[in-house]
């Protein structure tokens, strides 16, 4: 049998904000470019980021006198310094310009109006008549200045729109409702992937001279998470997949203070930084018990942890879904909810038909973000795989260390995106698509067996959503946001079970076509491997680091882990292995973070100041 | 689009039969309130609808306003028609379409078509025997609208409806008002005029059997 | 004991042509803040693994999940089952092509619309890196934003009649995007370039005030001032050419 084939010059694997901003670079290079997509391009889930894309313009009155110096620090320092530091210096010298460059393609960022205004807690401010009409800020938890550029709530939508607009000025191809389902390579070189389309089911061959894996996050491994619910991960498993391309810090997982109870919808934070409050109960603010200064706009990690302190204290909130507390956003006033917060008032009224103007909000910490992914160098390249390239979630740049900042990972789409693209595109004006036909062919037929075996039911009867539930719960139960030795080592052992249980997938359905069990059926091994990386890699890494919370080993461990988990998966292995790197620290020597609990746990610890 | 209709296409066609459609439809909504208003004048008295349709024939206003009338009638005849679906096809589909999605203004129009259809034979009807049948008075009137009543009733409703509801959709294309109040507004003023009509109907009605 | 209801769901599959089209029926239990999101996937997962469907956000966010529910154009996945009566009955789109049961491509007639409606920024200018943004007015960005927050769902499509018997007719969400870059400042186009691209039944004068659009839209954008806005200005133009 004979595939189609389909040859470019740049394959990007992922049509979200990263994915599309480094085809647009590429492109305006004067490559030839198709962007591969599990969905429309407007359907990606960037489109799902409300609260805001951070920036140090300093535009707005509580922004003034910020600098890129200014969001390094925090960025650093949010990462708990497990970020490369190089990596974090261009981000932020990048990000106003990219920021800036959004506003002519379209973006209609919200501006500083002149004035005097009082913040909820009864400070005074104004916004600077000459500062007028620039794009303004606002408050976003773990920064020491307002720098969250926005767009009402709709930042991240405004900011796909624009991109894909220029996506379709460009006229750059876009092969939507296809899923790369494996990377083609020569064991140096990556080739393209092997991809399934989602609308008949048939297999399509994409060769090309480089390759950009910008297929976000994979949060859905989680029962109860903010993300969309295609972000599963492929991308980070295809790449896991090859053997020879490790997966960075797999083991860091944010979680969203403010998921809300029982469908885990973010409310964003937003609500928090324009002043809600979180109460326990007894309608007690408890917040400022644990963190005076922060309170609720401590770094996510934090709050989600005081959070789930409280509830452990026996003072959440009962519930048929378990406990939660409370978000209160009353005291801004119905005018201010239904502007700048309309987006959080629907989704309350739709999803829980309650009116956020009169009702309190029920949140839980929530799977948000993963900090890892495809390991890359500074310029977007994948280790191991030469052609192979990754931005955006999918990626392991390594911008955000154990802890991302609200706001920076809008930034890093957009700021990472322009830079990776320029670097792929040097690449692959230099570079020569040389491949073996029997190779390539031999990477899709292998696939085809996979389906062809799933089809034909004789592998075994494992149902594959009822693995799929185990895997989401153990993850929930034993890898969120405490953690601790025995319970990581249960979640290893289920994983290798259920992974060996994944091989014997029986369909109950024909799978013919663009069937959705095949889809999940294919999906679901690659997924118990990358819930192998990041059980795996928590278990090892005994130390406290960012989201990254040993109940066993309360402190950050500067002496033995200031260094980055590589996980490698070699074939037919039920284990990653797990290599490591130092982290670059170019700057900003490992400190205090000021506001976090490893701060507090760890004084006296091994703090270089 | 295919070359030759590239090149002999109007680029501002659709724009004109849109304002032809527009004003039409306002000017034969103007025309029938006050046609309405001026029948009703019969509740005043005989001598009141006679002095009002003599005046109107000493002025010329007659002899002017009827064949302008029957010109905006026409020219709206076609414009507003052309939106008509003539494909059997569309028209399953728009039924189809009306039951299973139907909004209350897609309704709306699924009638205005057919009161306007309706409307089409009879006002021509109306208007042949009104004219033949000339001058206006109400001894007249008030007969032929004894002797047919059922034909006025069913123009009444017709009319109104499709007047009421006209300019409605009209006000909400143009969006000089937001659609809510303003379709309250219309349905006022469109029971007022039904009102009016009716009580008309009903005096002449005794006026005819009368004589 | 929670409530049992029925669904009554589209079938086919355009890949087997043989198999007609026909309505399947699922009996459900109904839990407590259970959406159609909710319940397709239980369906899935315990009753029928191919029903074919699509949700991305499951928040209303994205608009991948609009379908025909109990007669009207909804997002599924913001519709609580517990507001429908009776047995619930769920269509794929209209005009939109099937890809199979529920599922539409609404990605491609949307990506269609963008490239007949130029639907980018048309500007001269070049980006200077170093130099700081252009100011503008908060009202305007915010009247901006107004018009973009389009999930493209494709709601005001599906319940319009227009968009059902003509093929070429942009609807109430291809002139609302037109509407959002014509009181976009950055935006550099002549009256006369937009004018050529929606001052006909294509666009503005293809619309006949139907309003199911407006009564559909679950972002609640208000397309009938939107669509009225554009209409009169292609009326300014096609009299006053400006
Ligand atoms: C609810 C929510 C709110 C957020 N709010 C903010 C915020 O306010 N500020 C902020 O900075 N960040 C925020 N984030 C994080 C941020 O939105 C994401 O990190 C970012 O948008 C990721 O962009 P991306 O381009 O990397 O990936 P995505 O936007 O997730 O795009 C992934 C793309 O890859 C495609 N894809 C996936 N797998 C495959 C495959 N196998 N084959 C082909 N295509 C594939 C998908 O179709 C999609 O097009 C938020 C996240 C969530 C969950
Ligand atoms: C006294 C007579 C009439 C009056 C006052 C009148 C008034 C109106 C008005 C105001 C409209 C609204 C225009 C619109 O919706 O776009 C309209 C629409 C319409 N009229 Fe009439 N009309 C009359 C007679 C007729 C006749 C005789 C026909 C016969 C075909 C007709 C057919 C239509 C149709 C089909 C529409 C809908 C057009 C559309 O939706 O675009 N009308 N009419
Ligand atoms: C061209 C012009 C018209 C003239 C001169 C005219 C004249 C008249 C006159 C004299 C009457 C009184 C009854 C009678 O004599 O038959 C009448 C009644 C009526 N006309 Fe007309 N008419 C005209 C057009 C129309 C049109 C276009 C409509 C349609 C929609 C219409 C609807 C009616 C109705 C409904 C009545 C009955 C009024 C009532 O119930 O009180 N007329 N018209
Ligand atoms: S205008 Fe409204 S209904 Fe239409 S596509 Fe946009 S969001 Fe959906
Ligand atoms: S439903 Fe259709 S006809 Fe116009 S008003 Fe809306 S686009
Ligand atoms: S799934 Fe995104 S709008 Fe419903």
């Amino acid at each position: 049998m004979n595939y189609t084939t389909i040859i470019t010059d740049v394959l990007v694997v992922g049509a979200g904000l990263a994915g599309e901003r480094a085809a647009i670079e590429a492109a305006s290079h004067g490559l030839d470019v198709i962007i591969l997509s599990l969905v429309p391009p407007r359907r990606s889930h960037s489109t799902a980021a409300q609260g805001g894309c951070q920036a140090a313009l300093g535009n707005c009155a509580m922004g003034e006198g910020d600098s890129t110096d200014i969001h390094f620090n925090d960025t650093v320092k949010g990462s708990d310094w497990g970020c490369d530091q190089d990596v974090a210096r261009l981000f932020v010298e990048t990000a106003p310009k990219a920021v800036r460059q959004m506003a002519l393609w379209g973006v209609p960022w919200s501006r500083v109006v002149a004035g005097k205004k009082v913040l909820p807690d009864g400070r005074e401010i104004e916004d600077k008549k000459e500062k007028e009409g620039l794009i303004t800020a606002r408050d976003f938890g773990g920064t020491a200045k307002w720098r969250t550029c926005y767009t009402a709530d709709g930042t991240g939508h405004t900011l796909q729109y624009a991109v894909d607009s220029v996506v379709i000025r460009l006229g750059i191809t876009v092969h939507d409702r296809t899923e790369a389902i494996s990377i083609i390579h020569d064991g140096e070189t990556c080739l393209g992937v092997v991809a399934r389309c989602l609308r008949t089911g048939e297999l399509r061959i994409y060769l090309a001279k480089s390759t950009v894996i910008a297929t976000g996050g994979y949060g859905r491994l989680y029962g109860a998470s903010t993300n969309a619910i295609i972000n599963e991960g492929t991308g980070m498993s295809i790449a896991l997949d090859t053997g020879i391309v490790p997966l960075g810090n797999m083991e860091a997982v944010q979680f969203h203070p403010t998921g809300m109870v029982p469908v885990w919808i973010l409310i964003t934070e937003g609500a928090r930084g324009d002043g809600g409050y979180l109460l326990d109960k007894n309608l007690h603010r408890f917040m400022p018990d644990y963190e005076p200064v922060k309170k609720e706009l401590a770094s996510r990690d934090v709050v989600s942890r005081r959070m789930i302190q409280h509830i452990r204290k026996g003072l959440g909130v009962d519930s048929p879904y378990g406990p939660h507390l409370w978000l209160d956003i009353r005291h801004l006033g119905a005018k201010h909810i239904n502007t700048n917060l309309r987006e959080i008032k629907n989704i309350c009224m739709n999803f829980n038909g309650i009116d956020p103007v009169k009702d309190l909000i029920p949140v839980r910490p929530t799977q948000h973000y993963s900090m890892g992914g495809v390991r890359t160098n500074i310029d977007g390249a994948a280790y191991g795989l030469k052609g192979l390239f990754s931005v955006g979630e999918a990626a392991c740049w390594d911008l955000h260390g154990f802890n991302r900042l609200g706001g920076n990972s809008l930034a890093e789409t957009i700021v990472s995106g322009w830079i990776v693209g320029r670097k792929v595109a040097d690449y692959t004006r230099g570079a020569e698509l040389n491949y073996s036909y029997s190779l390539v062919q031999g990477f899709a037929r292998k696939q085809q067996e996979r389906i062809d075996k799933l089809i034909s039911g004789l592998t075994g009867r494992e149902n594959v959503y009822e693995i799929r539930r185990e895997m989401e719960q153990t993850l929930m139960d034993y890898v969120a946001i405490f953690r601790n030795g025995p319970d990581l080592q249960k979640a290893v052992d289920k994983f290798q079970e259920l992974h060996r249980r994944s091989q014997k997938i029986g369909l109950r359905s024909g799978g013919k076509w663009a069937n959705p069990e095949l889809t999940a059926a294919l999906r679901l091994p690659g997924m118990l491997r990358l819930a192998l990386c990041i059980s795996y890699g928590a278990l090892t890494r005994t130390e406290s680091r960012g989201s990254h919370a040993r109940e066993d080993y309360p402190k950050r461990d500067d002496v033995n882990w200031l260094k980055r988990t590589l996980a490698y998966w070699k074939e037919g292995a039920d284990l990653p292995e797990l290599r490591y790197e130092p982290v670059k620290i170019t700057e900003l020597p490992p400190g205090d973070r000021g506001y976090g609990e490893s701060s507090a746990s760890a004084a006296g610890g091994n703090k270089a100041n | 689009m295919q070359a030759h209709k590239l090149v002999t296409r109007n680029p501002r066609a659709e724009l004109y039969y849109d304002l032809v459609e527009l004003l039409t439809g306002v000017m034969l909504v103007g025309f029938l309130w006050t046609h309405m208003i001026f029948v009703a004048t019969i509740l005043l008295g005989i001598d009141v609808f006679d002095a009002l349709s003599r005046a109107l024939d000493d002025y010329y206003l007659s002899y002017t306003g009827i064949p302008i009338i029957i010109l905006v009638f026409i020219m709206h005849v076609l414009t507003a028609g052309r939106r008509i679906p003539t494909r059997y096809q569309e028209q399953k589909v728009i039924w189809r379409h009306a039951k299973m999605l139907g909004g209350t203004d897609t309704w709306i129009w699924v009638f205005q078509v057919i009161t306007g259809a309706a409307i089409f034979a009879l006002a021509s009807i109306h208007m042949w025997t009104v004219i033949t049948g000339w001058p206006i008075r109400a001894v007249t009137s008030a007969d032929r609208m004894h002797a047919f009543w059922w034909f006025y009733l069913v123009l009444l409703l017709l009319g109104e409806y499709h007047a009421g509801f006209g300019i409605y959709r009209q006000f909400v294309k143009w969006g000089w008002f937001p659609r809510k109040p303003l379709g309250y507004v219309t349905k006022m003023i469109t029971a007022i005029i039904l009102t009016l009509g009716l009580a008309a109907l009903w005096v002449m009605y005794k006026l005819g059997g009368a004589v | 004991m929670n409530k049992q209801r029925k669904f009554s769901i589209f079938r086919y599959n355009p890949n087997t042509p043989e198999i007609k089209p026909f309505m399947q029926e699922y009996v459900l239990e109904e839990v407590p803040g259970m959406t159609i999101f909710v319940a397709l996937n239980k369906i899935r997962e315990d009753l029928d693994p191919s029903l074919m469907f699509d949700f991305v956000c499951r928040a209303a966010i994205c608009g991948s999940c609009a379908m025909v529910i109990n007669g009207k154009p909804r997002l599924a996945c913001k519709t609580l089952t517990s507001d429908l009566k009776g047995t619930i009955t769920l269509m794929p789109l209209p005009v939109f092509r099937l890809i199979g049961d529920l599922s539409v491509d609404t990605g491609t007639w949307f990506r269609q619309l963008s490239l007949k409606t130029e639907a980018w920024i048309h500007s001269e200018k070049k980006f200077d890196p170093e130099a700081v943004e252009d100011r503008m007015d908060n009202r305007i960005a915010l009247e901006i934003y107004e018009a973009e927050r389009c999930i493209e769902c494709g709601c005001c499509i599906a319940g319009c009649v227009t968009a059902n018997i003509r093929e070429d007719f942009l609807g109430a969400a291809g002139i609302n995007r037109v509407a959002r870059f014509m009181v976009d400042p950055r935006d550099e186009r002549t009256p006369k370039q937009y004018f050529d691209v929606i001052g006909s039944d294509e666009g503005a004068f293809g619309c006949m005030g139907l309003m199911a659009c407006d009564d559909n839209c679950p972002m609640q954008l208000p397309l009938q001032s939107q669509l009225a806005f554009v209409r009169r200005k292609m009326l300014a133009y096609g009299l006053w050419g400006k």
